[in-house]
């Protein structure tokens, strides 16, 4: 008789035991041995940072240094890990749900310092020290990390990226204009697209379209929300004639291209010789230089197009938080104050990218933006040391919160602008639908934050 | 001497006695995969149906049960109605162009030609190269300035600069390219699951038929599809539940754009979950998709075995 084997025998009941008792052994693994591992780490003065891998390589390079040489003055090893922006949210989810990670996280985004608020360290007293030393922070700045209800600060504000206009001023000098206001960006606009230099400013889903069509709003008066950030403001008269704006300008001054493009879209179209203007930081800038210094010669640099109520353009922002359960709290205060006191070593390696959060951080004439002797003229940036009176981040004129960040994040704007410019709404009726979506956002939101 | 050497005991340790049964052995290697599915499936499931009926924002962690408020809100919003409208083309349009391109290869695979075994290798890439990179390859491939197929229809004389297709910044051009680019990654899947099911067709069934007077088109539809049909729709689940849950091609090409027309489920909850931290609607947005998998899978398996039967 053929020996019974265990295998026969084996019923449901039998296998969910085992098995759960093979699972459960395996699950209190960690759990046993996690007291001996977090101990030897708490032995081991550290310091982690992680932050985007920045548009300009060599600030990263230079950061990774200055850390590095910190560390070793203070006895500290330090890491510093870059990774893509689109990354950022994502891993800043995931460090605070398992409370672990970085000690200090770099945020690029506006509203992230408020929605992570529990998690993260107040920093006050360091943004009062550091006031102290290099003058006020800036509106900015403010609206980065600056909790209204309580006084405290999330966030270190670190830097933001202004968006002035870019030209070709052979182009516009024929048709004897100049593009600083919003009209005369259309009407010479369309008179260079009949020469086959159309404008470019993206009309699709990424960050440069969502910072540029804010700046247009607010220039004509319009907002999405109100100075206090309780209310959503957006369907007014100033919000349809921006987007009847908008629309005229993609009808007459820009080609349908601009519908699908992404960050690095209008970067390609200027250095492609296309196009006669686009917003964007001086990244794009650079990168004509590094390919046809010619074409970037004739590259002129303005601020941002003046608008029937103001002359403001959207920035993007960056700012550091330290985690409430970080293990090396004290390393990473030390370590910004260290970092405000060597801002200008930062601007510097930036190549006037990173623009400071705090009014005398970087003494006027400021290093490259004054006299940046790869440009012709070298005073091309000249207008950028002034770029926070026309730069606010998203929620302007209030807060940047989380619900204005998830707005942003959702091209709400950029479609409202969109769907008037493609005809597939009345501007009217591309207001109202924007409203109502930021409407429900707001309202998803109260009370949460 | 051997039945001395037999008759010593060997020097068995308990643990090795254990090890030596078969039914502890197979729980033990059967274990690690019930833990992973447990782990890393069961357990984030279990969560994420939780955060869709809780108030769980990551700026407030609060486990407060709201029922199906969340989904309420969801379902009422266009946009979303939108995104569900989306998914559905882009998961059903790119499963059929797959599965078409994936019978033409099969059959032309089947026929002898030289560097037949290479061509089969070779045919396989699209679905191991990594979608990051496939995904930015074609994106360029549909920039609306530097197009290669438009360069190619302008050089042909097809079009003109002018008229040139906007690939992703036309709303239905948008949609239909990224089912070109799953249908595309898709492809090879199906070119296996066909070559599979076709040559295990018994060849004496299709030699009766040739001899009754069959003609290609009746021995492929008539006989090989109706045999084959079981497997191919194993891998029409897979492919099904693995198109409806992606967000990745439209996370890398389009964002959701132009105007929100390649907006996915997928994309959707991660952009209102994890960019945005409303991990309560970003669960039930995701959510969504359970009781469609579940009716599409409930009936495809029900489908296989009826034609098992």
């Amino acid at each position: 008789m053929a020996k019974k084997t265990g295998f026969s025998s084996v019923t449901r009941r039998r296998f969910l035991k085992e098995t759960g008792l093979a699972a459960a052994a395996a699950g209190a693994a960690p759990l046993l041995t996690a007291p001996f591992v977090s101990k030897a780490l708490a032995a081991d003065k550290s310091l982690s940072i992680v932050q985007w891998a920045h548009f300009v390589p060599e600030y990263d390079t230079w950061f990774d240094k200055f850390a590095k040489d910190w560390g070793e003055k203070n006895k500290i090893s330090v890491t510093v890990d870059h990774i893509p922006v689109q990354n950022i949210p994502a891993r800043a989810a995931a460090e605070a749900s398992a409370g672990s990670g970085h000690d200090l996280f770099g945020f690029n985004g506006a509203g992230g310092a408020h929605l992570y608020r529990k998690f993260f360290l107040n920093v006050a007293d360091l943004v009062n020290e550091t006031e102290k030393k290099y003058g006020k922070v800036t509106t900015i700045g403010k609206q980065l990390g600056y909790n209204a209800d309580d006084g405290s600060w999330s966030a270190f504000p670190d830097f933001y990226i202004n968006f002035p206009g870019m030209y070709r001023k052979s182009e516009w000098g024929e048709i004897g204009m100049l593009p600083d206001t919003w009209d005369n960006l259309r009407i010479g606009g369309a008179k260079l697209k009949a020469k086959g230099h159309p404008v470019g400013i993206s009309l699709g889903h990424s960050n440069d379209p969502s910072t540029t069509w804010r700046g247009l709003l607010w220039s004509y008066g319009g907002a999405v929300q109100d100075e206090a950030g309780k209310k959503i403001v957006l369907n007014s008269k100033e919000t349809v004639e921006a987007t009847k704006y908008a629309a005229a300008l993609y009808k007459e001054a820009m080609t349908s291209d601009v519908l699908s493009w992404n960050d690095s879209s209008n970067n390609q179209y200027l250095v492609s010789g296309v196009a006669s203007y686009i917003i964007n930081p001086i990244s794009a800038y650079r990168t004509f230089q590094k390919s046809n210094k010619a074409g970037a010669d004739d590259t002129f640099v303005i601020a941002p197009p003046k608008g029937p109520a103001k002359q403001i353009m959207g920035a993007a922002s960056e700012f550091y938080g330290i985690w409430k359960f970080a293990k090396n709290k004290e390393a990473a205060k030390e370590f910004l104050r260290y970092y405000a006191a060597n801002w200008p070593e930062a601007f510097k390696a930036s190549e006037g990218y990173n623009n400071p959060c705090f009014a005398g951080l970087v003494p006027k004439p400021m290093p490259i933006l004054a006299n940046d002797p790869t440009s012709t003229p070298h005073d091309k940036f000249a207008i950028l040391q002034d770029s926070d009176k026309w730069s606010a981040i998203p929620g302007y004129p209030g807060p940047a919160t989380p619900a204005m960040d998830e707005v942003y994040y959702a091209f709400i704007i950029n479609d409202m602008m969109a769907k008037a410019a493609t005809g597939q709404l009345s501007a009217e009726e591309s207001v109202k639908w924007a409203t109502q979506q930021c409407e429900t956002i707001m309202k998803k939101w109260a009370g949460k934050a | 001497m051997v039945a001395i050497a037999d008759s010593v005991p060997k020097a068995h340790s308990r643990f090795h006695f254990i090890l030596d049964r078969r039914d502890v052995l197979g729980s033990l290697m059967v274990a690690p995969a019930i833990l992973y599915v447990l782990l890393l499936v069961g357990v984030p499931f279990l969560m994420a149906v939780y955060y869709s009926m809780s108030a769980y924002t990551i700026y407030n962690p609060s486990w407060s049960f709201v029922g199906l408020s969340n989904f309420v809100d969801v379902v009422e919003n266009p946009a979303f109605r939108q995104t569900l409208y989306n998914t559905f083309i882009f998961t059903f349009g790119s499963q059929i162009l797959g599965l078409v391109l994936g019978k033409f290869g099969a059959l032309l695979l089947l026929r002898p030609f030289p560097g037949r075994k290479f061509v089969r290798a070779i045919i396989i890439l699209p679905w191991a190269v990594p979608i990051a990179l496939a995904t930015v390859a074609w994106q360029w491939m549909f920039d609306s300035l530097y197009s290669v197929i438009n360069w190619t229809l302008i050089a042909l004389g097809f079009i003109t600069r002018a008229n040139a297709p906007n690939w992703l910044g036309n709303p239905d051009l948008a949609m239909l390219s990224i089912i070109v680019v799953n249908a595309w990654r898709f492809f090879p899947f199906a070119i296996v699951i066909f070559l599979a099911g076709i040559t295990a067709v018994p060849q004496d069934v299709i030699d009766a038929a040739t001899v009754d007077g069959a003609g290609f088109w009746r021995k492929n539809y008539q006989i090989i599809v109706p045999m084959i049909l079981p497997i191919v729709a194993i891998g029409l689940v897979f492919g099904i539940v693995f198109t409806f849950t992606d967000l990745s091609i439209v996370f890398l090409m389009t964002n959701g754009g132009p105007v929100g027309a390649t907006s996915v489920l997928g994309f959707a909850g991660f952009q209102t979950g994890i960019t945005s931290g409303d991990v309560s609607h970003g669960a039930a947005i995701s959510l969504f998709m359970l009781p469609v998998l579940l009716v599409v899978v409930i009936f495809m398996l029900r489908f296989i075995r009826r034609r098992e039967i």
